[in-house]
């Protein structure tokens, strides 16, 4: 992408509205909420110029606040891709790029869902259902009402015509990379950074859909609207949560290092207090997203740990009869332990890894619920055996003496 | 303190070390080398690059540890290894043609023990101009054996 192209990154009505002083000497967001605040502020004057009823101002503030809220939403989306670190995979990256180039096309598409939206209800509003405008104005409003409240509608529609467009995109582009990803090759991937902004992106158009049933109250006296609204909050929802949902099963570790933590057994783990270290071999689990190792509460690595979180996680092969194709993968970073307190809300996390933990070592688990070991070292799961988790903030590979920087 | 002889064999008996650094902050740092150990000096000595961040974290903080082990994915009755503590000191950060006498022979000394023992592995691999010597005297070592531990302290 271009450098002028990706400096812009703005829609249409945004880069209107942004020209026009006093927007255009605001930054970007607060020009939005100066727009939306000048409105709130007209709406009153007029509704008290032509006398409306409170309800009718409720109303009109409902639909501006429901606008603001949504503004604040998708317009994190620009800043956001803005931000966004090439992946290292050349589809990966092309496919981003694409789906930028669309989002924020330079013939401004974003706009048309709007456009139609907009038409369409203004239509059904003026010559199907007019008594919706009764309801809001009251007989015979007056044109300047008229044309405040169009204004209003237009602000919303647009933004609902975004809401569709950025979330089917996103539902498309999560397809796509998830498919993109099942073709990698060696040390091809996006980082975990990046693809965790995409799921914020679409954790926010959940947050969008769920704003649009405040529209309800105020179209409530139409069932056919009602009915919109509900398929629109439903179709939003789904759409960003299936994205979300399709992006956290994109692998964040290229196939090597991937392959490496799925299939080696054995980890060792690194950490230091007051600039005394200790390392020591640990038995782990990775369930393709997080890597987990458990350890006796006892141990002297989880007294430390718990008074300095910072590891380092070393995974490797180690085949003596060829010592340059080892490999070996350095995770730097955070451990979380999971304790008592962790099981009301992560539950299922700490079962599922405990079952991949039966499953990847079997024998051990047989050996240690069968002696009579020290009581530190038996099974009794999640109580004496503390579930940690790594956290990774950096990545080091090497394969033979050749050392690799992986972004996460 | 003399070492007792299972931890000699393990510290004999093996090639792979995992060391651990960690820089000022507190923040670890893991690599594996290969090292050779000398019993009257009760020192681990490897050979490393002088631009790797394990010399960084040295520089910073001298303490390190460094685990051998001897693992098995069926039986952790089996697993054996031990952990040193110790502090480490690197033998002239610098080419090595600047070396002193002294150092370039323990140098060589290393390398050779390096190349008797690991001989397919170095076979090809000469000196590096960057490499420096890094030893570590060890002060204190945990050995396990499946679930028993035992530890000493030296010096």
């Amino acid at each position: 992408m271009h450098n002028d192209e990706k400096k812009e990154m703005k829609w249409i009505y945004e880069i209107i509205v942004g020209s026009i002083p006093p927007f255009s000497l605001l930054p970007y967001r607060y020009s939005i909420l100066l727009q939306l605040l000048l409105l709130l502020v007209i709406g009153l004057i007029l509704g008290f110029i032509f006398d409306l009823k409170p309800i009718s101002l409720i109303y009109g503030s409902l639909g501006i606040l429901v606008a603001v809220s949504w503004s604040l939403l998708i317009l994190q989306l620009g800043p956001t891709l803005r931000k966004f670190r090439a992946p290292l995979s050349k589809d990966e990256n092309e496919l981003l790029e694409r789906y930028r180039g669309i989002l924020f096309h330079r013939n401004h598409y974003e706009a048309v869902p709007g456009i139609l939206i907009f038409i369409t209800f203004m239509s059904y509003l003026f010559y199907l259902s007019p008594q919706l405008l009764d309801f809001w104005l009251g007989k015979y409003p007056d044109i300047v009402l008229l044309l405040f409240v169009s204004l209003l509608i237009w602000d919303i529609c647009y933004r609902m015509g975004l809401g569709i467009w950025t979330s089917i995109l996103a539902l498309w582009r999560s397809i796509k990379l998830k498919k993109l990803a099942e073709n990698r090759s060696e040390l091809e991937h996006t980082p975990y950074t990046e693809l965790n902004y995409l799921r914020k992106l679409d954790i926010n158009n959940v947050f969008f859909g769920m704003i649009s049933l405040l529209l309800i109250p105020i179209i409530q006296q139409d069932r056919v609207l009602v009915a919109i609204i509900l398929v629109f909050f439903i179709f939003i929802i789904l759409t960003s949560f299936a994205s979300a949902y399709i992006v956290s099963k994109v692998p964040w570790l290229p196939p090597d290092i991937y392959n490496l933590v799925m299939e080696s057994s054995f980890a060792y783990i690194g950490n230091a207090l007051h600039g005394t270290t200790h390392v020591t071999p640990v038995v782990y689990i990775f369930d393709g997203q997080r890597i987990f190792f458990n350890t006796s509460k006892e141990s002297k690595k989880l007294k430390i740990l718990r008074k300095n979180s910072k590891v380092a996680f070393l995974i490797d092969t180690r085949d003596m009869s060829n010592i340059y194709e080892n490999k070996a993968v350095l995770f730097t970073g955070e451990a979380k332990i999971y304790g008592l307190s962790d099981i009301p809300l992560r539950f299922f996390q700490m079962l599922g890894a405990r079952s991949l933990f039966l499953k990847k070592y079997p024998e051990y688990t047989k050996k240690y619920a069968t002696s009579d070991l020290p009581k530190a070292w038996q099974l009794t799961p999640i109580i004496s055996r503390i579930l940690v988790e790594i956290k990774p903030v950096r990545i080091i590979y090497w394969r033979g003496a050749k050392q690799i920087s992986v972004p996460v | 303190m003399k070492i007792p002889h299972e931890m000699l064999n393990i510290l004999y008996g093996n090639y792979f070390g995992y060391v651990c650094t960690s820089d000022r902050s507190d923040q670890p740092h893991i690599t594996p080398v290969f090292f050779v150990y000398e019993e009257p000096l009760q020192k681990i000595f490897f050979i490393t690059n002088d631009r790797s961040k394990k010399v960084k974290n040295i520089l910073e903080n001298p303490k390190v540890s460094i685990t051998v082990d001897i693992r098995d994915t069926k039986n952790p009755f089996n697993n054996e290894g031990i952990l040193a503590q110790g502090t480490a000191q690197i033998t002239e950060k610098g080419p090595i043609y600047f070396l002193s006498e002294e150092t370039l022979g323990l140098y060589r000394d290393i390398y050779m023990e390096f190349k008797g023992k690991y001989q397919a592995v170095i076979e090809n691999r000469p000196m590096g101009e960057n490499d420096v010597i890094v030893q570590i005297k060890i002060e204190k070592m945990v050995y396990w054996k499946g679930p028993h531990f035992k530890s000493i302290k030296l010096g």
